[in-house]
């Protein structure tokens, strides 16, 4: 047994299928929910007309939830990058977003401004903080490219995109993050993955 | 919205090979992505149009329909730049403003929307997912693990529906029912089921951690039937013929020659537009 404990340690990129697994079991779960949240959505949207595309910000934060859950429950480097990748081929190519390939630039600095912060401390430290600067960031990083994709600059709400984004992402893409760690940790279902072995002190 | 039917019907563009298609599409989205004018993207959406048309034998009804989301996130797009983008100004009114430099952009921004939307359009409706993950597992070198993980998840990605339903008829059961006198007789009748935001939450918890359980004993059930083994042989390998180079080649050019025709006129303009 300590043996194996041992490999595990000292493997830091070696993948175990079972993770890889749950990068897509996130990513198909919160591509069906985003999916089926955006159906009431739409109403709001077109509610607000020509602003629809404003009031989407607010939900921007729902995008960056895989990396922060998938980093804190299987603590490796690049878990947080691969989530929002996997997800955004999942989104593309089984859901048919209408994004297309692009997405997968915007997924990979997603899940780079939300690893950023975990990578720092070592993946070791899954605070309130830690979780709050990873939505920030995660919000943060990839609206510059937003920005320049979707031809914010040079508008009058420019800044206020900005704000909206990254508040959604401190709220939805950080804080609800860690209540849904949290909560899976007290379920047992992830005591087979770096979490539960952290946490049953194995 | 599930584009992806369930079966993809013969046509010349359902023949040519998914990694292949799917590098195409990539190549001309970031190019799209630096163009800024108008005229440009409505050329090579028109050109997309009838390629999905003809080549990918698509229907037009299904056509116009799958694009209606485009559509309207187009008209938005023009409709906010018209309205906040700073420039000569076309036409005021108390606090509403409406610029030429707006109208400029946001038809491109609009346009650039319609063309990357009617080329994803036209290699969904034409690709099968799961030949696309066979595909780049064999032709673009993804792993094998990543590959079957990934078509594990499609299968589950079908699945889900069903289990949400199953989930959100467990919790109706055990749910609170609405009493006399809490609400108006006549709009919500007595006796039903009462719903907040909280139990769209609670049923995604639920299908959360039945679908983490079910990915693990997946997880076991795929190492245990030998994945991850090398050498590893597959079942009717897929190729990339010189069908499929030259049909990359002929739109790829065909893209080129369309900017680079629209440099030459002067009608191309760059990021540089937007500021």
């Amino acid at each position: 047994m300590t043996a194996t404990a041992t490999t595990r340690r000292t493997s830091l990129f070696a993948w175990q299928l079972k993770d890889i697994m749950l990068l897509v079991v996130l990513g198909a779960v919160f591509g069906f929910l985003y999916w089926a949240l955006v159906q009431g959505w739409i109403a709001l949207s077109v509610a607000t007309g020509p602003f629809g595309d404003l009031t989407q910000h607010v939900l921007l934060g729902g995008w960056l939830l895989v990396a922060p859950i998938a980093i804190a429950i299987i603590r490796r480097p690049f878990a947080g990058i691969l989530a929002e990748i996997i997800a955004s081929v999942i989104e593309v190519v089984f859901l048919g977003s209408a994004v297309g390939p692009l997405l997968l630039v915007a997924a990979a600095l997603q899940g780079a401004g939300s690893e950023l912060p975990f990578a720092l401390m070592r993946y070791r430290r899954y605070g309130w903080l830690v979780y709050a600067v990873s939505g920030a960031l995660g919000a943060g990083l990839v609206f510059f490219y937003s920005a320049f994709r979707s031809g914010w600059y040079g508008t009058d709400l420019l800044l206020l995109r900005l704000v909206i984004q990254v508040v959604s992402g401190i709220v939805i893409g950080g804080l609800l993050a860690k209540v849904i760690v949290d909560g899976l940790a007290r379920t047992g279902v992830v005591d087979n993955f770096a979490i539960g072995r952290a946490r049953l002190g194995a | 919205m599930i584009l992806n039917p369930a079966q993809v019907p013969d046509s010349p563009l359902a023949r040519r090979n998914p990694t292949v298609k799917l590098a195409v599409l990539f190549l001309a989205s970031v190019a799209l992505l630096f163009v800024l004018d108008p005229v440009t993207p409505a050329v090579i959406y028109l050109a997309g149009f009838i390629g999905a048309a003809v080549g990918g034998r698509i229907p037009l009804r299904t056509l116009l329909a799958v694009q209606l989301p485009f559509f309207a996130f187009a008209a938005g797009v023009l409709t906010i730049n018209v309205l906040s983008r700073p420039g000569t100004a076309l036409w005021e009114e108390g606090p509403v403003r409406l610029t030429v430099e707006g109208l400029v952009v946001g038809a491109a921004l609009a346009g650039r929307t319609l063309a990357i939307g009617i080329l994803s359009v036209g290699f969904l409706l034409t690709t099968d997912s799961l030949a696309l993950m066979t595909s780049l597992h064999q032709n673009a070198r993804l792993g094998a693990r990543p590959s079957y993980a990934l078509m594990a998840g499609h299968r589950l990605l079908q699945q889900l529906p069903g289990e949400w339903a199953v989930i959100r008829a467990a919790q109706s059961v055990r749910a609170p029912l609405r009493r006399a006198g809490t609400v108006r007789q006549g709009t919500v009748r007595q006796g039903t089921v009462r719903r907040g935001p909280g139990a769209f939450g609670r049923a995604g918890f639920a299908l959360l951690v039945q679908s983490i359980r079910r990915g693990e004993r997946m997880a076991q059930s795929l190492e245990s039937r030998g994945l991850g083994l090398t050498p590893r042989t597959v079942w009717r390998p897929v190729h990339v013929t010189s069908v499929d180079l030259a049909f990359g080649a002929v739109v790829l050019a065909g893209l080129a020659t369309v900017i680079g025709v629209a440099g030459a006129l002067g009608l191309l303009r760059g990021p540089g537009a937007l500021f």
